[in-house]
């Protein structure tokens, strides 16, 4: 069953949207749209960078967290075209997210992307027949469509011949063979796209008689669609037939009375032919198998030399685990050592231009805004910049060769423990460097509840800017002493990066049995070929990534910085305020810098007692008394919202200690030293564990609240796990606290 | 398409070793489990070869249609084949 004539392609609207660039200026307008599709890891993205360079943008589909990439392409003629690459599938009857948008789009049911004009399908030419199937469907569908036989130089390489015109007759589509990596055979490609492609009118073998008879009888029963063409119809009563997800689209655009006809007429199959929800598979496969017979001249070398000589070693039984070890320590080294400058040199710079800003700007509200409150926020969102970017680098280059699903495939048993796949390792791994990043790198996860549960548990892990308070609160409380295996100091540590582990599986572990319960997901994976990354594809995802996140995340993470900025600089003034102020005066006066250096720190810190930050502090107290805190260690836990090693400078400030700069001894005499109204030690070594243990476990980063909401698109999961996270870990600091208390520590 | 007579020799395809291959029968379980295995390749008259288990054992890597999968043991366990 083919197309019916009287579905041309042009019936899809002639003007559409310009959704990319709708300035004049830069050329002529687009006329048309085009899709790119695939199979994942059939070359889709790096065609879809060879087409459009870098003129490209990464939004999300509405309501889901599957990224919509467009751009713009360049035609011979001098004409252009939108570019859309839809995500990798396997079947157009959807088993992920990304696959219902793949369908969606086809079908006409996706509201902000009208289905393309014409659809470039992409396919790996040395696994033609796997591949063929996603075309063989896509073709059934009856919209344009041009054949890209990609990876042509690999296959050549391996003996395979493949008659492209015998493969045209058969499909009915014009075929050209590419190879993206190499750039060959783009320029073929891009003449294509000038020309009028009419749908395949080739009867393809489809579906079994009782099914067809079935779909047929449901299609009548369909109203006219304002989405769907003629033709549409068809492939609605195919997909309410026989898909059962979770959605959605399809069954919105059903009348509830058709709906209920599904279901009967499923019953009805399911006691006629048993195993009709497969027959259309081993048709189409069937259908393939008789192309190949006619297309493929050559079938080459069947197996794949290079990859089994490369597989041998890193998926070895002994060697696999320890290059992967070997391989993760250098990313995380690397990340450190690459990043740590440049996130050194941004702070640096941040402080150079809040010092310009305020030589430039008389003193006052309007400059303490933006010098502590938009300078440090997009200050903060800067510094995470070459953390994401340098991740990328080496998570693009791992992705693209292969090597990501190797590493999952060795990791999947122990990820598998706690409910999760070998594909949670890595973005877990990255964490303990950064959570953003880690998040971010949550994408290749597939399923959408092992996704959701990484990104919950992520955080847990033992980050970087932890690490100062960690060292603050050891050096303060815990002494320096030789116990069995180890020092003191070092096994406290330990046991913080050891408590945000055992925390993590936890949760994932509930997780996966309450909110993110569901069927019983298949764990397949492909493993593909070992490929030489292109370096502009690993340039564009860095880049991308690093874009994504100061536009999406870093929003939210400035308006955060300003309120916090509000809250610890509001109310001003005051009459201790003055006083200090004029003793201040006197002091530079009478040319006593110290002083006056001790004054201004003092008025610092009667600033922050006095404004609302202190005064949230003071009432939070009752709230954090029960963990050994006051409302001194309050104030740091809302100022510590900004950045978790901001709780040492607050601490300093509220201590009149002005900044600590490197040295944060005094600090610590402080904290040891401080004593409570009625003039008892303030802090105990008891509190410092408790206080340590909040820290593991609260979810005290604004910026990792902001990359949640920008990753799963919705503010639902960024709420739910900053309650769920500083519920945590109250009630175990509570535990710690009192337990230790009981058992007469502090 | 034929299928072959479900014979006596019909195994689950975690039983194979490393190396060995099998000609797919039928896959058992969860429907939409059965056809997205199917949509990948794994129809019945398919050979399908065990390549290796991962270092801890699970899960094993597939190669059908000269692609190469990894799945789970208990995944695995669901495609029957007929050993050769």
């Amino acid at each position: 069953m083919s197309r019916p004539a009287d579905t041309p392609a042009s019936e899809t609207p002639a003007v559409v949207p310009l959704t990319l660039d709708q300035r004049p200026a830069r050329g002529p307008a687009i006329r048309r749209r085009i899709a790119i599709l695939g199979n994942p890891n059939a070359g889709k993205s790096t065609l879809f960078n060879a087409l459009t360079g870098l003129r490209q943008k990464v939004a999300n589909y509405p309501g889901v967290t599957v990224e919509k990439k467009l751009g713009i392409c360049a035609l011979p003629s001098g004409g252009r075209v939108e570019l859309l690459d839809l995500p990798g599938s396997y079947s157009l009857r959807p088993g992920s997210p990304d696959e219902v948008i793949v369908r969606d789009v086809l079908l006409g049911l996706q509201p902000d992307t009208p289905p393309p004009d014409l659809i470039v399908f992409v396919v790996d030419a040395t696994h033609l027949d796997r591949n063929l199937y996603l075309a063989l469907q896509v073709l059934e569908i009856g919209r344009p469509v041009i054949l890209a036989l990609n990876m042509m130089d690999a296959a050549e390489a391996r003996g395979i011949r493949i008659d492209e015109r015998a493969l045209e007759e058969q499909l009915g589509v014009p075929v050209v063979k590419i190879s993206a990596a190499r750039g060959t055979g783009i320029g073929n490609l891009r003449r294509l796209l000038e020309r009028d492609v009419e749908p395949s009118t080739v009867r393809f073998r489809r579906l079994p008689p009782h099914l067809a008879r079935v779909v047929q009888r449901l299609e009548t029963r369909l109203p006219r669609h304002e989405l769907l063409p003629e033709r549409g119809r068809h492939d609605l009563a195919l997909a309410l037939l026989l898909d059962d997800g979770e959605d959605d689209a399809i069954a919105r655009a059903a009348p509830p009375e058709v709906l209920d006809d599904v279901g009967i007429l499923r019953r009805r199959l399911d006691q006629l032919a048993p195993g009709w929800r497969s027959d259309d598979i081993e048709e189409r496969y069937e259908t393939i198998s008789q192309i190949l017979a006619r297309t493929v001249l050559s079938p080459g070398e069947t197996r794949d030399a290079n990859r089994e000589r490369i597989d041998r070693v890193l998926t070895h039984r002994i060697f696999g685990p320890l290059i992967f070890l070997v391989l993760m320590g250098a990313v995380f080294q690397s990340v450190f050592a690459w990043a740590q400058p440049a996130m050194n040199a941004i702070d640096f710079l941040m402080t150079r231009v809040g010092f310009l800003a305020e030589g430039l700007m008389p003193a006052g509200p309007l400059r303490s805004l933006v010098v502590d409150g938009i300078i440090a926020g997009v200050g903060t969102t800067l510094t995470f910049v070459p953390q994401i970017a340098v991740l990328f680098l080496f998570l693009s280059v791992l992705e693209d060769s292969g090597y990501m699903a190797r590493a999952a495939f060795i990791m999947d048993r122990l990820m598998g423990r706690v409910g999760l796949s070998g594909r949670s390792f890595i973005p877990l791994i990255s964490s303990f460097a950064c959570a953003i990043p880690g998040i971010m790198a949550t994408r290749t996860i597939d399923n959408r509840r092992d996704r959701l549960t990484t990104i919950m548990i992520a955080p847990f892990m033992s980050c970087s800017a932890r690490l100062p308070v960690y060292a603050l609160l050891i050096g303060a409380f815990v002494p320096n002493r030789w116990i069995g295996f180890g020092t003191l100091p070092g096994l406290t540590l330990f046991s913080m990066y050891f408590l945000g582990i055992a925390a993590a599986i936890a949760v994932a572990w509930v997780l996966k049995r309450t909110v993110l319960r569901g069927g019983k997901p298949l764990y397949v994976m492909e493993l593909p070929p070992y490929r030489m990354p292109s370096w502009r594809s690993v340039l564009i995802t860095v880049r991308d990534r690093s874009l994504l996140f100061v536009h999406k995340a870093g929003t939210v993470i400035l308006a955060v910085s300003v309120v916090l900025w509000f809250l610890a600089s509001y109310p001003r003034g005051g009459p201790e305020v003055s006083a200090l102020a004029s003793r201040i005066a006197a002091a530079q006066a009478a040319g006593d810098a110290p002083r006056a250096t001790e004054l201004e720190d003092e008025m610092a810190g009667v600033s922050l007692r006095n404004s609302f930050a202190g005064r949230v502090g003071r009432a939070l107290e009752p709230a954090i008394r029960p963990l050994g805190f006051d409302w001194r260690i309050g104030i740091g836990l809302i100022t510590s919202f900004a950045a978790r090693e901001v709780m040492v400078s607050t601490m300093a400030t509220v201590f009149n200690l002005g900044s600590p700069g490197d040295d944060v001894v005094s600090l610590r005499e402080s904290l040891r030293g401080a004593v409570d109204e009625r003039g008892r030690r303030a802090y105990t070594p008891l509190v410092g564990v408790s206080l340590m243990v909040f820290f593991v476990l609260a979810c005290q980063c604004m910026s990792t609240v902001a990359v949640v909401r920008r990753e799963t698109n919705s503010w639902r999961w960024p709420l739910f796990m900053l309650v769920m996270m500083n519920a945590l870990a109250w009630v175990t600091s509570f535990a710690v606290f009192q337990g230790g208390r009981l058992m007469g520590f502090g | 398409m034929m299928h072959a007579p479900r014979g006596e020799r019909e195994t689950p395809l975690d039983r194979l070793a490393p190396g060995e291959q099998g000609t797919i029968e039928r896959i058992v379980g969860d429907r939409s489990m059965v056809r997205r295995l199917m949509e990948l390749g794994l129809v019945p008259g398919t050979p399908v070869e065990v390549v290796r288990r991962a270092p801890l054992g699970d899960p094993v890597e597939l190669r059908v249609r000269q692609v190469h999968l990894s799945i789970r043991r208990s995944e695995a366990a669901q495609i029957r084949v007929t050993p050769r």
